[in-house]
């Protein structure tokens, strides 16, 4: 197995006390930078997909994520500019009146996995807060929003509202206990995604 | 007609219900009995064990709060320095109104049940976040093992305060352990780490004279089945219908019964109506069956979130009562 296959293979499993070490040795051995990112974020689409599938559970995400986290740190200061991806800014955050941050979190997590600078908002984030963080940030193309109740679903119609009357030309991925497919797509959304993995997947979609 | 406990055990025992069991009537909560401070509409609240809830006017509960100022664990390898149980002892007076309850009732129509809440597995993500709790199952198990032992010694000093003052029939016990689409955790992790602390737990009830357990999980925990039964849980309520709950009760019938099958986030929303109701109800009714399943929301009290929907799903198992029986 060479290194970078390994470097990969380990992050699938969560080893961040291995992977630095690894990411260090595919780079001695000469791989590029954007190489050993690169699998390591085909790695993290590989944990996504197997979380969608049931395979694998929560923890297993959050320790692959980490150790993902772990190789970036080695690769950071040797990638072009700030290491910033080409997917561009996601702007993530539960919707107002709504305190759930688990599901946002994981979602945020694979997102920032897939190659998007991520720039998380928190829970209890009124409408204008959105739009405000897509004009402060820097090339957003991603807006996620979360709500997890019954009684906050009309925060996140008005979230997707508002961001899409601000004209700024940024897409929109929603998702939430809550929320449907046919929700999304009533309240203007340009995605839906059930879970964490998939909304990685929807991302990369919808901003290609 | 039998009476509400009656039908119940008729039901979960594959016997002779002569109608459905309506949602949690077979259960009399004495809600007067002493727990810890758990948090209001509006209110931020420091529990009893360092915990800081808040719960947004307005909204539907309360929420643990996990920044760096409010987490009470911030590192699960310092867990004895930081984690301090209180004392599960309440003064007698406090425990009062609770006995003159229990025994005010007549335990041959329904179960004098004790509700317990938070969970071991909601304990741990309440005191350090779900993120660091999960992480911590893989990363220090041998911490994580300790500290669940010790939130267990807890449960049970004041499973025995209970026993000894109410003799409950019932235990109605919150544990959340997944989300609407996966358990938390592995059923491998679960039966890691959890299974043997609730085999304590509910052993030590079922030791104890409480005839019927009751776990609240309104979540997918389909593949947590078997370890519910092995822990001696009676009836899982909460079940929502990710799980598929009539293969459920084909497959485990009889070992334990299934307690849901309509989504609360469905009918219980601002914009219900009596005929969203029925028709979830009806579905519901129709496809478990009439034994092993109790129809009724995944919400785990007996009450709705929003005014007339718990009543409006009681009329709605009544009429499919009569259409069935």
């Amino acid at each position: 197995m060479s290194k970078i296959e390994d470097v990969k293979a380990k992050v699938e499993i969560g080893k961040s006390k291995l992977v630095p070490g690894l990411v260090q040795e595919a780079l001695d051995e000469g791989n590029k930078p954007e190489d050993i990112l690169q699998a390591m974020v085909d790695s993290m689409s590989v944990v996504g997909e197997k979380f969608s599938a049931g395979e694998i559970f929560v923890p297993e995400m959050l320790i692959a994520a980490k150790a993902m986290s772990k190789g970036v740190d080695v690769l950071r200061p040797l990638l072009a500019g700030d290491g910033a991806s080409s997917l561009g800014t996601c702007v993530i955050g539960t919707v107002a009146g709504d305190l759930h941050d688990i599901g946002k979190n994981l979602v945020a997590m694979m997102i920032e996995s897939a190659g998007f600078t991520v720039v998380d908002l928190g829970v209890d984030v009124p409408a204008d807060k959105f739009v405000a963080a897509i004009k402060e940030n820097e090339n957003v193309t991603l807006v996620a929003c979360s709500g997890l109740l019954t009684t906050t679903m009309p925060a996140l119609k008005e979230a997707v509202a508002t961001i899409k009357a601000s004209g700024l030309n940024v897409k929109v991925i929603v998702g939430g206990a809550p929320v449907t497919p046919e929700y999304a797509a009533e309240i203007g959304a340009d995605a839906y995604a059930p879970d964490a993995g998939s909304a990685a997947v929807k991302a990369k979609e919808i901003v290609a | 007609m039998l009476t509400k406990r009656q039908n119940l055990m008729e039901t979960i025992k594959g016997g002779k219900p002569d109608r459905f069991v309506k949602q949690y009537e077979y259960m009399n909560f004495i809600m007067e009995a002493p727990m810890g401070a758990m948090v209001g509409p509006g209110q931020t609240i420091v529990n009893d064990w360092g915990i800081t809830f808040t719960w947004p006017e307005g909204q539907l509960g309360g929420f643990p709060v996990h920044d760096d100022e409010h987490k009470v664990l911030k590192d699960i390898t310092e867990w004895r320095k930081f984690v301090k149980a209180p004392s599960a002892i309440y003064p007698e007076e406090r425990w009062a109104a609770a006995i003159e309850h229990a025994n005010s009732i007549d335990r041959n129509e329904e179960f004098v049940t004790c509700f317990v809440a938070p969970g071991i597995f909601e304990m741990t993500h309440h005191l350090m976040s779900m993120e660091d709790a999960l992480m911590a199952l893989y990363e220090e198990p041998e911490d994580m093992h300790d500290l669940i032992d010790y939130l267990v010694e807890y449960e049970l000093a004041y499973a025995k305060q209970i026993v000894d003052h109410l003799h409950p029939d019932c235990i109605f016990h919150h544990d959340d352990w997944g989300s609407q689409r996966s358990s938390f955790v592995s059923p491998e992790m679960f039966e890691e780490f959890f299974l043997p602390a609730y085999k304590k737990i509910y052993g030590f009830y079922k030791a104890n004279g409480v005839e019927l357990i009751v776990h609240h999980s309104d979540s997918y925990a389909a593949n947590l089945v078997p370890f519910m039964i092995e822990m001696g849980i009676d009836i899982w309520q909460g079940v929502m219908t990710t799980n598929n709950v009539p293969e459920l009760i084909k497959k485990y019938g009889g070992q334990i019964s299934f307690m849901g099958d309509i989504d609360s986030g469905v009918v219980d929303f601002p914009g219900w109506t009596p005929e969203i109701i029925f028709e979830k109800t009806k579905e519901a009714c129709e496809s478990c069956g009439k034994l092993y399943f109790i129809p009724g929301a995944s919400h785990g009290l007996n009450f709705g979130c929003f005014p007339g929907v718990y009543e409006s799903n009681d009329e709605a198992i009544d009429k499919m009562s009569k259409e069935m029986f």
